[in-house]
């Protein structure tokens, strides 16, 4: 099975490893993520400001180049996942119609046919655990894992409609599938912080912390994430305050070394707290 | 010949006359073919105003009248009454609503006038028409069925009982009380729940005028008001109900354990089982999900220690079938499954436990023995924080309702904690406080006074931090976002009605309201009464009430059945359906229309059959057929047609 | 400002948001599961509050507005169904659009640049500089 695959622009710099891993393992699960030809950048944050056309135009040019590779369009990072879903959704909307049009006078490429916005865990998910089980070549080995979801893969939840916003599920059940051992919390869906790490770092560390402090309390060794802000807050704020430390995975490396891709191919040295000593520790690598 | 007929047109006051021209229309209703006498009066239902209409009929020797005033909902039975007194067969007066359908609904003089003038031509049309007609008399049943036998159902029964009448009193649990008999006590006055709940559970279970049904459910009811017959499903209970003493040894050796319902999960029970120690009847049962005989296991340890031999391994389902003139719905509540609020934890986040089970922590009976204890390690909880609208007021994730006792049970479960846990702290996190009730105010400020903290706003997260459960709540008088921690966190989850009274009152086709309460027949004036002739209601299955409105509705429900089992017999409206057999070929559309199931083809015949003291008159049927063949009396496509044609 | 003028600011809000201040019953959930209400002054509550008696002039001159992560947890458990982060945003709106930034991409810290994903660089200018 072949995907159109919308990367996004952090993933092309300071989220390599999250792309990278998902490409390969991708791979090895049984599928291809075909990235578009030329894409732009979503916007990053979705604008909710009901008169804000502008904001729409660059992620409905990424939705238009999509629907003439293909009916379902892939994202891996979460932030471009919701951009993208929230702009197709209200792209749709009854009563946007006038505006729909204003916005695609922007729009150079012609809409080939309906895209949808899906995420590369529902494709995993598709494809069914008991697959994926079988091309486990790695067990995780009852590993602790706790399933970091943030705000972006969840809410708006009448729009994303992904999973259970209060307690989501999806990430859990592949790391089960890869031989882990899924830790519930109850921070699962709460804000790290997000971009206030730029202007208010310390609200925004502090909300980090918190997140990972449940992790732990709930029994978790490590936890993965599928935001590379999350990913960057998670870790960056458990660094600032220096005392101990969990490592925080995208979920596409626990992936990748489940499914066997060689340790150079994992990017663990992008990850700002190394997590390799950890995985040693755990007989993993 | 034309019928001598005459027309009153009321001015409720200024009701009508404030907007339509009285003395215009009577002066127009004078000069429609057949109308002898138009006269008008300021309230026509008062004395003098019957009276006015008496003396009409008889000095003009009318045959015929047409009150034109408010709807017939309120006044047709008055006017009926009146034209009788007069000897004019009531079916021979119409009421023309010019109130609701006209002065009320717009401020044109003119406009209304002219309305007005034709509502009164339609109905003058239609009594010209009007065939003489005599109500059908129905023989009554004198018993009742009631469902549900929590406190609602119980006192319903027994007040229907002391008065003389058979009660067939049907429960779906092994034995009765309901929710009542989990509460430990009760605000305002602090009684224990039990104490005052026992001697009704016991004299329901002794009354020679009670048949008791537990462990029942109602499977079909069939006829109509005053002649209902009743098929009642007794599940198996695997315990012969005559032999068994309730001495509870079986309860003992029983090598199976499940966790207790009725304590909220907080305890586990065995197999066979008693719902608590007072329950009536004091009769075990057999839980067969969980019962390794009966899952076909080696087992049978019950039946070999039991000194009586009441097991019945081998017990079937049986179906009673009773006859009643009259069914009260006393089918209760639950409580909103607050799992369902994610972000409150109840059911992952140690700790965190719903209304009902803290009543069972309260509970002598309970889990603690009446201690306040925490479910996790048994540690005393030095603070409780108590979330108020878990569920209720909430038009995201709950029910949009208020569910009106839990602001109480609060004060009442924070009092209570104090009182066992003296240096304990009390925090209330609520939206409103809300107390109308007979010493209500007075018991929240009891808990005021007596140290319970009140936090005004709802709780958005509740949350695991090493052994305790941190809670985020707000208090919106200071503006400020709080975090407390705390040892216990007790959720007062909305109230909604008993999925299995929903799924009965939809199979009667009893209506109920968007979230599942019984709909009762007028809101202010027909409150214990369904739409559906012969079935009453009262408790929480019409909605959230605490226990002193549960009985005084069902007092009210009891006495709406003694005042129709008072009469010798029940009246029926004669304006029912009529086959034209000559036509009728038989086709079954008016079977299949019929909501009230009053009309059937007749196999044999090939003939539609009316069962007239079914017949509500509706006319569906006439409409669906299409030979013409069935119309309602008074209603015949003549009059119609010179309604519609004035 | 006259209280005309502020009336008129509260419908410009609503309209821009497509929320209704009159749905909120001020019962204080958004504040209580802000991750950031504690520093937020006035929170969301509060603020909504604020239009309610249309005083949005205070509002917009406020600090909290701009302590909004755009979490969006207000919204999902609001009993009401209102979405505090998307008045929040119009407030913003309104300010931005007359021209005042609150984050200056110039003055960007070099290591910053170096480790924060773009993302949050991009969403930080898009909610608070023009
Ligand atoms: C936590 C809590 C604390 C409370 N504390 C107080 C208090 O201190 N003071 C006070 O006044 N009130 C209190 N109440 C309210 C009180 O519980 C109710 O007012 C009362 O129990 C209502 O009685 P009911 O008979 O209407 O309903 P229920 O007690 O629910 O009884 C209904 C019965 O009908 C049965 N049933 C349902 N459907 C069917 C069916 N289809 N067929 C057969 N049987 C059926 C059920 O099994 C049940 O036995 C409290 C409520 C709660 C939740
Ligand atoms: S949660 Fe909703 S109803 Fe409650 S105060 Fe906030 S906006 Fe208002
Ligand atoms: S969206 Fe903004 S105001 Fe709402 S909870 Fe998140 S940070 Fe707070």
């Amino acid at each position: 099975m072949k995907y159109p695959y919308y990367p996004g622009c952090t993933l092309y710099s300071k989220a390599r490893n999250l792309d990278r891993c998902g490409r390969l393992a991708a791979a090895r699960a049984g599928f291809e993520l075909e990235e578009l030809p030329s894409w732009n950048c979503c916007g990053a944050i979705y604008n909710t400001n009901t008169d804000d056309l502008a904001a729409q135009v660059g992620p409905v040019r990424v939705l238009a180049k999509a629907s003439q590779q293909g009916r379902r369009l892939v994202t891996l990072c979460a932030a471009c996942y919701n951009v993208l879903k929230r702009a197709n959704e209200r792209l749709h909307a009854t009563g946007f119609e006038q505006d729909r049009q204003r916005i695609l006078e922007f729009v150079d490429e012609p809409f080939e046919q309906d895209v949808e916005v899906v995420h590369y865990l529902e494709v995993l998910k598709e494809l069914g655990w008991d697959a994926i089980r079988q091309r486990v070549v790695r067990s995780l080995n009852g590993l602790k894992v706790a399933s970091y979801y943030g705000c972006l893969m969840v809410r708006p939840r009448e729009v994303l409609k992904f999973d259970d916003p209060e307690n989501p599920v999806v990430m859990d059940e592949l790391m089960a599938t890869l031989g882990g051992e899924p830790v519930r919390f109850d921070f699962k869906a709460e804000c790290c912080g997000g971009y206030l790490v730029i202007n208010r770092r310390a609200v925004a560390d502090a909300c980090s912390l918190r997140v990972v402090e449940n992790a732990r309390t709930w029994g978790a060794e490590a936890i993965v994430t599928t935001c590379p802000l999350c990913q960057y807050n998670l870790e960056s704020a458990q660094l600032r305050r220096g005392t101990v430390l969990t490592p925080v995975f995208y979920f596409t490396q626990i992936l990748g070394l489940a499914l066997g891709l060689e340790p150079a191919e994992l990017g663990f040295e992008d990850n700002k707290l190394d997590p390799v000593p950890f995985l040693k520790e755990k007989g993993l690598l | 010949m034309k019928r001598r007929i005459g027309v009153f047109v009321c001015h409720c006051g200024i009701n009508i006359a404030g907007v339509v021209k009285v003395p215009e229309l009577v002066e127009r209703a004078k000069n429609i073919p057949g109308v002898v006498t138009a006269l008008d009066y300021v309230y026509c239902c008062s004395d003098p105003g019957q009276r006015l209409i008496r003396e009409t009929i008889q000095k003009e020797r009318l045959e015929g009248i047409v009150v034109a005033c408010c709807s017939p909902n309120l006044h047709e039975a008055t006017f009926r009454k009146a034209a009788a007194e007069a000897g004019l067969n009531p079916y021979l007066c119409e009421i023309a609503n010019i109130r609701e359908q006209c002065s009320w609904v717009t401020s044109d003089r003119d406009a209304a006038t002219e309305k007005a003038e034709g509502i009164v031509r339609t109905m003058v049309a239609k009594v010209s028409h009007d065939q003489p007609l005599v109500r059908l008399g129905v023989p009554i049943v004198k018993r009742a069925l009631v469902v549900g036998a929590g406190i609602a159902g119980i006192q319903a029964a027994l007040d229907i009982a002391n008065a003389g009448y058979e009660v067939v009193l049907v429960e779906k649990e092994p034995s009765i009380g309901g929710h009542m008999a989990q509460l430990s006590e009760t605000f305002p006055t602090l009684d224990c729940s039990q104490c005052i709940l026992t001697p009704k559970t016991v004299e329901a279970g002794r009354h020679p005028k009670i048949r008791l049904l537990t462990y029942s459910e109602v499977a079909e009811v069939s006829g109509f008001v005053g002649n209902f017959r009743v098929k009642i499903r007794q599940k198996p209970r695997y315990v012969d109900l005559d032999a068994c003493t309730g001495c509870g040894i079986c309860l003992e050796k029983c090598p199976v354990r499940v966790e207790s319902v009725f304590d909220r999960n907080l305890t586990r029970r065995r197999a066979i089982y008693r719902l608590f120690p007072q329950a009536v009847p004091n009769k075990v049962v057999i839980d067969a999900q969980h019962c390794r005989q009966l899952q076909g296991k080696k087992c049978g340890v019950c039946a070999k220690v039991c000194p009586a031999q009441a097991i019945r391994y081998d017990d079937q389902e049986r179906i009673v079938e009773e006859e009643v003139g009259a069914i009260v719905l006393a089918t209760g509540y639950e409580l909103f499954d607050s799992r369902r609020l994610g972000a409150y934890g109840l059911g992952v986040v140690p700790d965190v436990i719903d209304s009902l089970a803290f009543e069972r922590i309260l509970s002598a009976s309970g889990p603690f023995a009446g201690e306040v204890r925490r479910p996790s390690d048994g540690r005393v909880p030095k603070r409780v924080v108590f979330v108020q609208c878990a569920g209720s007021r909430d038009s995201n994730q709950g029910v949009p309702y208020c569910s009106k006792i839990c602001c109480m049970y609060t004060a009442k479960h924070a009092l209570l904690y104090r009182h066992r846990v003296h240096d304990g702290e009390a925090v209330v996190c609520y939206i409103d406080v809300r107390t109308p009730g007979k010493g209500f105010e007075e018991f929240y400020r009891r808990a005021t006074d007596e140290g319970v903290q009140y936090l005004r706003g709802k709780v958005s997260k509740i949350f695991r931090r090493g052994d305790r459960v941190v809670v985020w709540a707000a208090d919106t008088l200071a503006g400020k976002k709080l975090e407390i921690e705390a040892d216990m966190v007790v959720l007062a989850s909305a109230v909604v009605p008993n999925p299995d009274g929903v799924a009965l009152a939809r199979r009667l086709k009893i209506p109920v309201d968007g979230w599942g309460f019984l709909s009762e027949a007028h809101p202010k004036l027909r409150p214990v009464e369904t739409l559906t002739a012969g079935f009453f209601l009262c408790g929480c299955g019409q909605g959230p009430k605490d226990i002193p409105e549960t009985v005084a509705q069902a007092s009210g429900a009891a006495a709406k059945v003694l005042a129709m089992f008072g009469q010798s017999e029940l009246y029926h409206e004669p304006v029912t359906a009529v086959v034209d057999e000559e036509i009728c070929v038989g086709c079954g559309n008016c079977e299949r229309t019929c909501a009230y199931e009053a009309v059937r083809v007749d196999p044999h015949r090939g003939k539609a059959v009316v069962q007239a003291v079914m017949c509500e008159g509706c006319g569906a049927c006439s409409v669906a057929c299409p030979a013409g063949a069935i119309n309602l009396k008074n209603f015949t496509k003549q009059s119609l047609t010179e309604m519609v044609d004035v | 400002m006259s209280s005309q003028d502020n009336s008129q600011l509260v419908s410009q809000i609503e309209e821009l948001s497509g929320q209704r201040v009159s749905d909120c019953y001020q019962c204080g959930c958004c504040t209580a599961g802000c991750p950031v209400g504690e520093l937020m002054d006035p929170p969301p509550s509060r603020a909504i509050r604020l239009l309610q008696l249309g005083r949005a002039q205070e509002l917009l001159a406020s600090e909290g507005i701009w302590v909004c992560a755009s979490c969006l947890v207000c919204g999902t458990r609001c009993p009401r169904n209102v979405d505090y982060a998307k008045i929040a945003e119009a407030c913003r709106a309104l300010i931005l659009r007359a021209k005042r930034s609150q984050v200056d991409p110039d003055v960007v810290d070099d290591q910053d640049l170096q480790d924060v994903p773009q993302q949050a660089f991009i969403a930080s200018f898009r909610k608070f500089s023009v």
